[in-house]
């Protein structure tokens, strides 16, 4: 027997303040090895102060391209007595270069993933939205803060994964225009 | 309804959509053979970053300081960590990640030829730093823009780490540079095999580069091999001089007239002739990786029954 393991998602808080953004997926047999390999694979640097894994099928998605196809999901619709799930919302705003997919923006009690998919496009619906993506709270797993110390701290003190910690004389020609300035036997 | 539009309007749809600078995300409408080249390349380039890890890996055990040895495991790492990142860009294509490295391991799969060749000293390290992730950088940094989304943000993921590849190689070579007279010639023998293999990495020349124009109007590819090979050029020799380093080509000169530093001839039948096995590491890095693989079977076996037994558990 040989497997890869389901895939799960992984959401990176780098801060307190800052909102959990999607930087990829790990494979893994269960929710807890699953956060273990996060953090192997997105904190060998600093910052993080808490991650969230999901199992990658718990995710719905939408792109903006797929919601012009389906003007459908912009239809309003009553309000459903039944919904009674959590489901975070997280979305992307815009094409620039960036290293993560999509954005925590909040969250919505849905009956259902879909409810909560039409709740999202009509809460963050503008013109520069590309994508959307929920997720029933109780798909999560979480790291807590009993966590930090021991898988998130330990990142801090490695300063010489840093670029920054490469300084002196050799270092001192920057790249310009594609040159590099540096003196011979300076 | 409106009616079905034609491959033909979809075509033009996604090709206008690049021409715009959107990218394209997983569920969106593509060519398939954007997602194929997309799969290969990503792949090829996981692959990369995964035999990567073993012509430095072997020095671990043999740092001169704990330092050092520090730097190297961290490298190490985060090459298995850009292989990751990839295996997923090319997941979200639709590619299972077995058979990917089912691929490699069975030798269908390439990978970048630059790992096919040995690392003899310590100072090996440092050069593949300076030189390999610093070519590495220039092909990554363009990639950042590639149009597909997943691959362009694992791009910029790993760049954002490279940078501390090609500062601590070089940092290592230059102090050997002007050390000892042992550093000194050892610094200036790995410049001497690691020369021509790293200008190699950039791929054959354009007029041999038969994907390039369709890979470039999809936006796979934003610039061409022998011009990101020059940029490398132009930056890297300055360098290496400032080091007190010898580039081992008579003919390299700088012409004044283009602002270009010129190379004599790459020994492109040396290039092919790796590619097709004929590589001094070509056997021994797949021997390496199918022996890693088949020794972690146990792990995973006893993790896959853990996390069975647990969901028997909480099933109850
Ligand atoms: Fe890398
Ligand atoms: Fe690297």
């Amino acid at each position: 027997m040989d497997t890869q393991w389901p895939r799960w998602e992984v959401f990176k808080q780098d801060r307190p303040d800052k909102p959990y953004e999607a930087v990829g997926t790990v494979h893994a047999p269960d929710a807890e090895v699953a956060l273990l390999n996060a953090r192997d694979v997105f904190v060998r640097r600093p910052e993080c102060h808490s991650l969230w894994v999901t199992p990658e099928a718990a995710v719905v998605r939408l792109t903006a391209e797929e919601l012009a196809a389906q003007p459908a999901w912009l239809d309003e619709s009553p309000g459903n007595a039944a919904a009674d799930e959590i489901y975070h919302l997280f979305c992307r705003n815009n094409f620039r270069r960036s290293m993560v997919a999509v954005t925590y923006v909040g969250q919505v009690v849905a009956a259902s993933p879909a409810d909560a998919m039409r709740q999202a496009v009509q809460r963050q619906h503008a013109d520069d939205t590309v994508l959307w993506w929920v997720v029933a709270d109780s798909a999560l797993t979480r790291s807590n803060d009993d966590d930090i110390a021991s898988m998130f701290e330990p990142a801090l003190e490695k300063t010489y994964r840093d670029q920054s910690t490469y300084r002196g004389r050799i270092f001192e020609g920057r790249r310009r225009g594609g040159t590099v300035k540096e003196v011979p036997g300076s | 309804m409106p009616p079905e539009p034609t491959h033909d309007e979809r075509l033009a749809e996604f090709e206008a959509r690049i021409a715009r600078g959107e990218k394209i995300e997983p569920g969106d409408w593509m060519p398939d053979r954007y997602r194929q080249q997309l799969i290969r390349m990503i792949s090829q380039h996981a692959h990369s970053e995964i035999v990567g890890m073993l012509p430095e890996g072997a020095w671990i055990g043999h740092a001169p300081s704990l330092r050092r040895k520090l730097i190297l495991i961290a490298k190490v790492q985060d090459e298995a960590g850009h292989g990751q990142y990839l295996y997923h860009a090319a997941e979200s294509l639709g590619a299972e990640r077995q058979d990917l490295i089912d691929a490699l391991l069975s030798g269908k799969a390439k990978y970048s030829n630059i790992f096919n060749y040995p690392t003899l000293t310590w100072a090996d390290v440092g050069m593949i730093g300076w030189l390999v992730d610093g070519a590495a950088i220039k092909n990554q940094t363009m990639l950042t823009g590639a149009s597909y989304g997943p691959y362009s943000r694992a791009m910029v993921r790993i760049c954002a780490e490279e940078t501390f590849h090609y500062k601590q190689g070089k940092e290592m070579v230059s102090l050997y540079a002007q050390g000892t007279p042992r550093q000194r010639k050892m610094a200036q023998d790995a410049l001497d095999r690691w020369w021509w293999p790293s200008l190699m990495m950039f791929g054959p020349p354009d007029d041999d580069s038969p994907n390039s124009a369709v890979l470039m109007r999809w936006g796979i590819k934003l610039r061409s091999n022998d011009t990101l090979r020059q940029e490398f050029i132009d930056e890297i020799v300055p360098e290496l001089h400032a080091a007190g380093l010898r580039i081992p080509d008579t003919d390299l000169r700088y012409d004044t007239d283009s602002g270009h530093w010129r190379t004599g001839p790459i020994d492109w039948d040396e290039f092919w002739r790796v590619i097709q096995g004929g590589g001094p590491m070509n056997r021994e890095r797949l021997r390496a990786r199918r022996e890693a693989h088949d020794d972690g079977l146990w792990v995973r076996e006893a993790m896959a029954a853990y996390a069975s037994r647990l969901a028997v558990t909480s099933d109850q």
